[in-house]
């Protein structure tokens, strides 16, 4: 199986006032289409810059990011956005959706930036599967948080991306709705085959996706299979 | 897959323009419908609003204003002489396709068959007047109706005056040299009558056809008679024609337009326009900052979005291309909206400006409607494109991390756009290169040194913590812990209040200035050739009708030939754009129609050979008071202990002859050399229309060289009639009638008046704009400082009253540095641009700061009341999504 996402020997430091801060140093991972992985630390562990490095949000400062088959590290700013469009969904924390426009608006964004002309009918089909299709024209400010996250996954997967990328998707939630959000983000990761990099330090959730690595101070220090979950892709290893 | 195949594969499936455009319109929509862009279109339409609106009405007014000053010469161009023009000229010009008509003035004494009268005598063609109306009527006094056919062979028309003055009757006859006319029609007015001279001014007028002229026989050979043809027609063929007369004329012949006439008129105008070109400037910039800053806060609200929007895809062109979209839509609605409430500015304008507007004023032309849209265009890339550019550098990154601040806006970059932007409307705008640096370069300074004082003057104990104790303490804490918005705040507001300060006290300033120019009793009628004898019989006939006498003045004509024993320069010789100034003085006392006599004389140069020097004859008096209106600038006057052989002269024609105090100047006075000396230099107003002189001599110097008299008088309706009995007792005294003259200023200042007032209130309108956008830049820091404030116990009232303390501080501040700024650039101003002299305004010394802290208080309270009255939670919730 080939890797959709690899990091080799990935390294992230910024200059501050009291010299070099580094945030990650060295990492290395690969993973496969499909697979649902979960990215586990504290806070400051370097748990949301390894996201950025990895979806192209942001650069490394040494070392090679290959996503979908490219080179990050070799890309500017304006390749990496339209690899982002083609390739890559997301769901955050804070939700992120367009505050001026509807749901319905806010999930046929990314298809109508590919030019889809199916965009109104693609976006209500999916609000509809994740359970909004009475809130196709509510405001994100007039909807309730989980109701706010659903819009987020229904625009995530309304790209067609081949990977998804969930930071905190259940940090501003209540444990019930939460449950319900990943839930639903299992189940259409599922559905569309979409290769899941989930960031949480809720290590409840983690054990819902097949891998687990851990982040220590911006090193891995473990990557292991979760049991009972997954297709069974190499063994728990400590690092 | 290679490189190569990877980014061919990127650059698939990227969003089309018409894509970009879609949800550029989206978002424009649903933030228009949040409000978020209100401020920002509005100011956009303000600045469209103000240009077209303005543009439209001088537009209109200044090409009336044109036609209005052409019927002043009943044609577009004048050419005039002692000796009838060659009447080719005449054919020549209607070869080119200009219209022509034929005017022959001169004075004479008319019969009737019990009294006779000096009369100024004008023959007309047919075609005449080119331009302007004959008002006439059919009785003394009666109602005026127009007849522009003029008077048929065997008829006259005269002014109502002549018919008392003669004993006569509409009907009667009337001789004329050989002739004998009928009097048809009382003629009312004239529009060519304030031709100036002696010829069109000898007496009341006498209107006839110039194919009667010949039977006359009045003109002879020697007769002194001024001739002139008049044209009118397309003012290029008119600029061609003139060049082509240039050429063919020995200098004998004179050719005019408008602009050569009356100096009174177009000072006034050059003045009206100068403010109304700053006024609809002042509305502009200010409505530019107001741009700058909503656009600027949008654009930061935008962060996330321009973040959200990379996520999915967008690159930074495309994020470029949706906020350009939008710009460009609003940029649309603004020029058309803003396009239609110009036009219903300039309907108001003109409706409030019916009653001093007489006449019916021309189409306007679409060069308004581009002005706005073109000023729209550089405002919004001036000012507005540069913090909304800058979205298209935010770090997608933002997503993730909302503390980064990824996109920082480049400081420099805006403030170097807006200027630019100013630059560029300025020059647009003022057509003169230096002016523009000039105010872009004063406005920066001030801007600078304002800053830098209002910053000291924040820059008073620490900003550490929120001291929320007192309301006081927390107002106080909170303008020094945003100091550099503070110092924005207190900059942009002082700069508003300045401008508004500045252009309200020019305004009063100029409007008292001009009706103190010609208040309500200028004279109207200048009397001339008055004898020595005479002038104390004239005081008691002036005395027994009880008519107002004013000063008599003794004048001659006087040529200068040395200054400290070197050939006198000709005072206009260097200066292509003054036409020469004639003075009401001059046009009175002039044996010329048209200018100030100059004649030859021959003075031998060093080398031995004998060249002609010209001599300018002006009208000089002596006086031991120093008449109105004249103030000593350098030297002394001398009043009434005197010496004879001193000379008192106009400042600006002294430094243009190169004169200075304690110089021997010799003049030339009826054949005779007379010396004197500078005593002292005086400014005079020549706008007053009463006798002015560049030379007042002392008492003494010129008394026995045979002086005739000048002196000045107010008639009016059927007072006028005083005229025939003066004329009568005094038959060699010339009366010169101004009235039309002064009624045409007094109209023009009227009408300039009222529109400096509405410019003054589109300013007003712009700085309200300014204040509240600045208000609002800082809403978002304010909602969430007070939000927290409050979770943490603060009161309602302790907040409330500390807003209205901050804002109140800050509008005191403002307030004192914008009174500060707008003296100084009055000072500028009047003394630079619209030649006034220059005195402090106490009362905004009170008013300023007062105003400043009562508008600000009151505005920033407003607006940023409902930072208390939202919830805490509503807020602090909104603010973290």
């Amino acid at each position: 199986m080939t890797a959709m996402i690899e990091a080799r020997h990935l390294a992230k430091q910024v200059a501050t006032s009291e010299g070099q801060l580094v945030i990650l140093k060295d990492i290395s991972l690969s993973i496969d289409a499909a697979e649902a992985v979960a990215i586990v630390g504290v806070s400051g562990s370097g748990k949301s810059t390894l996201l950025g490095l990895m979806a192209g949000l942001d650069s490394a400062s040494a070392g090679d990011m290959i996503l979908d088959g490219q080179n990050l590290s070799t890309m500017d700013e304006e390749e990496r956005a339209q690899l982002r469009g083609r390739s890559v969904g997301f769901v955050f924390q804070s939700f992120q959706l367009l505050p001026s426009l509807t749901a319905l608006e806010n999930v046929m964004l990314p298809i109508e930036l590919k030019n889809d002309r199916d965009a109104r009918r693609k976006a209500a089909t999916l609000l509809q599967r994740v359970g909004l299709e009475s809130r196709l024209q509510h405001y994100p400010n007039q909807l309730s948080g989980g109701e706010q996250q659903r819009v987020a996954i229904a625009r995530a997967f309304a790209s067609e991306a081949k990977i998804l990328f969930a930071d905190e998707p259940t940090g501003n939630l209540d444990a019930a709705t939460g449950a319900k959000v990943i839930d639903l983000l299992f189940s259409l990761n599922a559905e569309f085959g979409t290769t899941l990099v989930l960031v949480t330090h809720d290590d409840r959730l983690a054990q819902r996706c097949g891998r687990l690595v851990r982040l220590v101070a911006g090193e891995i220090t473990e990557d292991s299979v979760v049991d009972g979950v997954g297709d069974g892709v190499g063994d728990a290893a400590h690092v | 897959m290679s490189e190569h195949a990877s980014r061919a594969a990127v650059s698939t499936a990227t969003a089309s323009p018409t894509t970009l455009m879609r949800v550029a319109l989206r978002l424009l929509w649903r933030d228009w419908r949040g409000g978020e862009l209100r401020l920002l279109l509005l100011a956009m339409v303000m600045a469209v609003t103000s240009v077209s609106g303005i543009a439209l009405f001088t537009d209109r007014l200044e090409r009336a204003l044109l036609q209005e000053s052409a019927t002043m010469l009943a044609a577009d161009r004048v050419l005039s002489g002692r000796q009838m023009p060659p009447r080719e000229w005449l054919d020549e010009a209607a070869r080119q396709g200009l219209a022509t008509a034929e005017v022959q003035a001169f004075a004479s004494m008319v019969f009737s068959d019990q009294a006779n009268l000096l009369v100024a005598a004008k023959a007309v063609s047919e075609a005449y007047p080119l331009r302007g109306d004959l008002r006439v009527a059919d009785q003394p006094f009666g109602a005026a109706y127009t007849d522009n056919a003029g008077p048929a062979r065997g008829e006259v028309w005269v002014e109502s005056r002549v018919l008392p003055g003669l004993g006569l009757d509409i009907g009667d006859t009337l001789y004329l040299g050989d002739g004998e006319f009928v009097v048809s029609r009382v003629l009312v007015q004239e529009p060519d009558r304030q031709q100036g001279g002696m010829m069109d001014n000898a007496g009341p007028r006498v209107l006839m056809n110039l194919d009667d002229v010949p039977a006359t026989n009045i003109i002879q050979p020697g007769s002194r008679v001024t001739y002139r043809y008049l044209f009118a027609g397309e003012l290029v063929v008119l600029d061609v024609f003139a060049d082509w007369v240039r050429e063919q004329s020995d200098g004998g012949f004179r050719l005019r337009d408008v602009r050569d006439e009356s100096q009174e008129v177009s000072d006034a105008l050059a003045r009206g326009e100068s403010f109304l070109l700053l006024g609809s400037l002042f509305a502009v910039l200010l409505a530019g900052i107001a741009i700058a800053l909503t656009a600027r806060r949008y654009s930061e609200r935008h962060f996330d979005y321009a973040a959200i929007l990379k996520t999915l895809g967008c690159t930074s062109n495309q994020i470029s291309a949706i906020y350009f979209g939008i710009l460009l839509s609003l940029l649309l609605i603004a020029v058309v909206v803003g396009s239609v409430l110009g036009w219903l500015v300039h309907e108001g304008i003109l409706l409030l400006l019916q009653s001093v507007i007489p006449i019916a004023l021309p189409e306007a032309s679409f060069t308004p409607f581009w002005l706005g849209a073109l000023t729209a265009f550089i405002c919004l890339f001036a000012f507005a494109m540069p913090p909304l550019l800058a979205l298209k550098h935010t770090s997608p990154l933002r997503v993730l991390r909302k503390d980064l601040v990824a996109a920082p806006l480049s400081t420099s970059l805006p403030y170097i756009f807006g200027i630019a932007g100013a630059l560029v409307l300025i020059l647009w705008y003022s057509q003169d290169v230096l002016i523009s640096v000039i105010l872009v370069g004063a406005v920066a300074g001030v801007a600078l040194v304002l800053s830098a004082m209002s910053y000291l003057l924040l820059r008073t104990g620490s900003a550490a913590g929120m001291r929320a104790g007192s309301a006081w303490m927390l107002a106080m804490s909170a303008v020094r812990r945003r100091r550099r918005q503070s110092v924005l705040q207190v900059l942009v507001f002082s700069l508003t209040i300045m401008s508004l300060l500045t252009l309200a006290l020019l305004r009063t300033d100029l409007i008292n200035d001009w009706q103190a120019q010609l208040p309500e009793d200028t004279p109207n009628h200048f009397m001339m050739n008055i004898s020595d004898s005479q002038v104390a019989g004239m005081q008691s006939f002036l005395q027994d009708n009880e008519v107002d006498a004013n000063p008599f003045y003794p004048m001659v004509a006087a040529g200068l030939l040395t200054v400290n024993g070197a050939p006198a320069p000709h005072p206009w010789d260097d200066d292509d754009d003054e036409t020469g100034r004639s003075t009401m003085t001059e046009r009175a006392g002039a044996e010329q129609p048209d200018d100030a006599t100059s004649d030859a004389t021959t003075e031998t140069a060093a080398d031995g050979s004998a060249r002609p020097q010209r001599v300018e004859n002006r009208q000089v008096t002596w006086t031991a008071q120093l008449p109105p209106d004249n103030d000593v600038v350098a030297g002394s006057w001398w009043g009434d202990d005197s010496r004879p052989g001193r000379v008192s002269v106009e400042q600006d024609y002294a430094e243009r002859i190169g004169v200075s105090l304690g110089d021997e100047l010799v003049f030339r006075v009826n054949e005779q050399e007379i010396t004197a000396v500078v005593d002292n230099m005086r400014t005079v107003r020549w706008d007053n229309m009463q006798p002015n002189f560049f030379f007042i001599f002392s008492p003494g110097t010129l008394d026995h060289l045979g002086a005739t008299y000048l002196s000045t008088l107010l008639l009016e309706g059927e007072d006028k009639l005083l005229l025939n009995d003066l004329l009568r007792q005094y038959p060699t005294i010339v009366v010169l009638e101004v009235d039309a003259l002064i009624e045409q200023i007094q109209s023009i200042i009227a009408q300039v008046s009222s529109a400096i007032e509405l410019i003054a209130a589109l300013v007003l309108v712009a700085g309200a704009l300014v204040l509240l956008s600045c208000v609002n830049a800082t809403l978002d820091e304010r909602f969430r400082e007070n939000a927290i404030l409050r979770t943490l116990g603060a009161g309602r009232k302790l907040i409330m009253t500390s807003l209205l303390i901050e804002f109140a501080f800050i509008g005191l501040l403002a307030g004192v540095i914008a009174t500060i700024g707008a003296e100084l650039s009055l000072y500028y101003l009047q003394s630079e641009v619209f030649q006034q002299t220059f005195s402090l305004h106490y009362w905004v010394w009170i008013a300023g700061p007062l105003a400043g802290t009562v508008i600000i208080a009151t505005l920033g309270f407003t607006a940023t009341r409902k930072v208390v009255n939202s919830s805490p939670l509503a807020v602090l919730r909104q603010l973290s999504a």
